[in-house]
């Protein structure tokens, strides 16, 4: 994946350091600045000291921040991960309990309402979500802030103030990146909470007196979310990479800004550790979601170990 | 059970939120808070290389001298800021400043003498590679450039030096006029290393205002420093730079009192920001224009072998000529910029009136002349196709244009229209900026279109000078013997009032060739808050003196 990054920036058009000469230096003048970031060597000596130092644990400096890139991916990637987790989690629980009630009247009139709007949520791009919850909360109701992390004031709070403070500046970022995800997994738990209600075996269960809930419980939803867990891990590492359209609305500062920003300044540095570290998460979480897969049905221990 | 914990999460959410729904944003506080799309890298003026990162920096850091606007002449006064007073000898090669005795740097050591010589050999070292580095031209330098200390400072006494300038220079006060930096705080740092190391280090300013926090991607926030000279108890105490990277989020926030002051606003979104009760709307005239380039050289044999070859289809003022007049300027400016803007006639900005000539009237948008033109220049129209030809090949080119900027968009689809109308072919190829930029500067377009900014005090020669090594911004190759007499003569002059009469002859010269059409002027539309009093707005920018403004 390094390797890929590497050779893909290089061949890129575009030179980092044209933003740090000024245009009426003369080109000599030019040429000792252009000097300093090193990309006057062959690009066989730059792979090669890139490598060492990634094994070293080394992603180099990052030409805009002029910090270690690990420095600058601290900085965000924190708010990323806990405001990725925040809607994960929402999407899922909101998914599944929407679903669940959706299951239980299936084909009734709740059911449809919540399909039909689950698909105009979805079908809504986030930019337009995002600037209709600030119209609407923060322009005309004015109950939330419409940007930020934090108010001016952050420093001088209490504790309680400064977590209440972040969560009255997340809710509508938090509801904007997870409306899409909740109309997802809905679709998704639905139609497979329908397929395993349809199965012969729930027939059966019934049939042998079994609870109604114990059967939904135990043997239905496990054979359900199984297929959802998968979705889920991508979609996850997928989020800890950056909500760019989210944070740009919401002057976030997370990992997709950060990400764009670098691509778009030619910081070949840092784009390559951001997108090492999302490379990475996205590993991270699969491995997660095959794990939990594997603790739910003991049949994929056993193939495996077979 | 699944249920009930999935209940009890959002319970414990709605605990979160309810005691803090009612918390509504301060108003009324005595801080004015700024938009800026994006986050500035530094805050230190060495490394200023943004105009944000400028401003801040010059409201952090102590300037020598400071510059006002004068409406009536259309030039810069100055006057005192760390230098109380100032002698020019005769023939001003030197200047001998007194520096004021009670400026103090926020860790509490006097601002002297050292720290102005300090500034000066760290601005233009070149291990540094600071914002100015090969900017010290009317200075004793060694060949890299690094001001030669010993020739050119005598240092009187702690608030006494004096500056030495090269024989024959044209030295001004704008050689001086740069944020002084603390010599205690930076001298123990490796010079090389200063890029990355001033990141540790603390600012320790004595502007101003001082750095309070700096939130990455969120804000950064000053405060008035009190024991500054400037501070007077009614100014502001904050001066928040609140970064709002959608355009959008900053027009809301400006209405609902979020924001204090917004710049950049689209032509299209002043009438509905005029309905704002709260707001008061400005326009700073513009000393940023839009152009096309034409390459007056043929950029493949330029790019081969660095020699001078007229361009094939552009080299011929009066095709150039031509093509402005099939150019409909009043239209983009009507249509896109709502009339925010001027039609330009070369490359003074309309602000140094007396160094414009106002006897020169833009070309008006005429096909029929353009038709003429070119038709004496060998361009005949081919009744069958009603394409341009000359000895059998059409009249054809792609102008490039950098991409996400929706006003050269537009331009350059009423260019292309207006174009084909005389039997023009122009294709229109969007690039993205980082590459644009570089083929430009590498001049390896025909035709392009950008915009340049005339700094103050106006230096022209880097873009129509002759010698290309010279003049990096020349990127349009333009070669003309007379205009660089002239150019050269206002580098060695000290007399403004010769300068601009100087600035007036090359005006005609450009004129008169056309090495690019120029296109308007543009207007940067701003809004502020009501309750910002003592707001001034001058070709300096907004935040000029920005220190004096108040809340009511």
């Amino acid at each position: 994946m390094i390797t890929f990054l590497f050779f893909l920036l290089r061949i890129a058009p575009g030179d980092p350091s044209q933003k740090f000469i000024s245009p009426d230096l003369s080109p000599r003048l030019a040429a000792i600045v252009r000097q300093s970031f090193d990309l006057n060597n062959s690009l066989f000596d730059q792979y090669k000291t890139f490598v060492f130092n990634i094994v070293k644990g080394d992603f180099g400096i990052s030409y805009t921040y002029r910090v270690p890139v690990i420095e600058v991916i601290r900085q965000f990637l924190p708010f990323t991960v806990i405001f990725s987790l925040i809607s994960f989690s929402i999407q899922i629980s909101a998914g599944f309990l929407l679903a669940m009630f959706a299951v239980k009247r299936i084909n009734g009139p709740g059911d449809k309402i919540i399909s039909r709007t689950s698909i105009i949520v979805y079908a809504l791009p986030s930019f337009v979500i995002g600037v209709a919850l600030i119209f609407i909360f923060s322009g005309l109701l004015n109950i939330f802030p419409s940007s930020g992390l934090s108010s001016f004031d952050f420093d001088s709070y209490s504790f309680f103030e400064k977590a209440a403070d972040y969560a009255r500046h997340m809710v509508l970022p938090v509801i904007t990146l997870s409306l899409g995800g909740i109309a997802v997994y809905f679709k998704y738990l639905r139609d497979s909470l329908e397929d395993a209600y349809n199965k012969s075996f729930v027939e059966n269960l019934r049939a042998n007196g079994f609870k109604e809930s114990e059967i939904i419980k135990k043997h239905v939803i496990p054979n359900a979310v199984s297929p959802l867990i998968a979705v889920a891990g991508v979609e996850l590492g997928l989020q800890f990479g950056g909500a760019l359209i989210t944070e740009v609305i919401f002057a976030l500062p997370g990992m997709g800004r950060l990400t764009v920003n670098a691509i778009l300044n030619r910081d070949y540095p840092l784009v390559i550790g951001c997108t090492f570290i999302s490379g990475l998460l996205i590993i991270i979480t699969n491995l997660a979601a095959d794990l939990l897969k594997a603790k739910m049905d003991k049949r994929i221990v056993k193939e495996i170990l077979n | 059970m699944r249920n009930k914990y999935l209940l009890s999460i959002l319970l414990l959410f709605i605990i979160i939120f309810l005691p803090s729904c009612n918390k509504q944003v301060p108003v009324g506080q005595n801080r004015v808070v700024v938009a800026i799309s994006s986050d500035i890298e530094s805050t230190n003026p060495l490394f200023a290389f943004t105009i944000d990162e400028g401003t801040i920096s010059e409201l952090l850091y102590l300037s020598l001298v400071q510059h006002d606007w004068n409406y009536e002449t259309g030039n810069m006064t100055t006057s005192p800021s760390l230098a109380k007073s100032w002698d020019w000898n005769k023939d001003s090669s030197s200047i001998t400043l007194n520096l004021r005795d009670d400026v103090k740097w926020t860790d509490g050591l006097l601002v002297t003498a050292r720290d102005v010589v300090f500034s000066f050999d760290v601005y233009s070292d070149p291990l540094v590679q600071s914002k100015l580095y090969g900017s010290f031209k009317d200075f004793y330098t060694d060949t890299a450039m690094h001001v030669d200390l010993k020739k050119t400072f005598d240092v009187i006494n702690p608030y006494k030096l004096t500056i030495n300038f090269k024989k024959h220079s044209a030295s001004s006060f704008y050689d001086i006029d740069f944020p002084i930096i603390p010599e205690h705080i930076y001298k123990n740092a490796s010079r090389k290393d200063l890029v990355t190391a001033e990141k540790e280090l603390k600012p320790v300013t004595d502007g101003p205002f001082e750095l309070a926090s700096w939130n990455k991607n969120q804000s950064i926030i000053l405060t008035a420093n009190k024991k500054s000279f400037l501070y007077n108890s009614e100014d502001i105490d904050e001066l928040i730079f609140k970064i709002v990277p959608d355009y959008y989020s900053q027009l809301t926030q400006l209405k609902q009192g979020e924001i204090d002051f917004m710049q950049d606003i689209r032509a299209d979104d002043y009438p509905l920001l005029k309905r704002e009760d709260n707001l008061i709307l400005t326009a700073l005239k513009g000393r940023e224009y839009d152009y096309i380039g034409w390459n007056n050289l043929d950029p493949g044999v330029y790019k081969k072998s660095k020699k001078i070859i007229s361009n094939k289809l552009f080299g011929n003022p009066a095709v150039r000529i031509a093509l402005t007049y099939a150019i409909n300027r009043g239209e983009i400016l009507h249509e896109f910029l709502n009339n925010h803007g001027e039609a330009a006639i070369g490359p003074m900005a309309p602000i140094f009136s007396s160094a414009v000539d106002t006897s020169l009237k833009p070309l008006p948008y005429s096909p029929d002349k353009a038709k003429q033109l070119l038709a004496s220049t060998g361009w005949k129209e081919n009744k069958s196709t009603s394409t341009l030809e000359k000895n059998g090949i059409g009249f054809s080119f792609t102008l490039y244009i950098p991409s996400g900027n929706p006003r050269r968009e537009f331009a350059a689809t009423v260019i292309q229209n207006n174009l084909r109308e005389i039997g023009i072919k122009m294709d229109i190829e969007k690039l993205e900026p980082e590459v644009f930029f570089q083929k430009m500067y590498a001049r390896e377009f025909d035709a392009w279109m950008a915009g340049w900014s005339v700094s103050i005090p106006p230096d022209l020669k880097q873009f129509w000078y002759s010698k290309l090594e010279d003049a990096p911004l020349n990127v349009a190759g333009y070669q003309n013997k007379a205009a660089d007499k002239i150019l050269d003569e206002i580098e060695s002059t000290r007399s403004e009032k010769l300068q601009d009469e100087l600035y007036i002859k090359l005006q005609d010269i450009i004129y008169k060739d056309n090495p690019v059409t120029f296109l308007y002027w543009i207007d940067n539309l701003m809004a502020y808050n009501k309750r910002i009093k003592n707001f001034k707005l001058t070709p300096l920018g907004p935040f000029h003196r920005c220190w004096e403004w108040s809340v009511k």
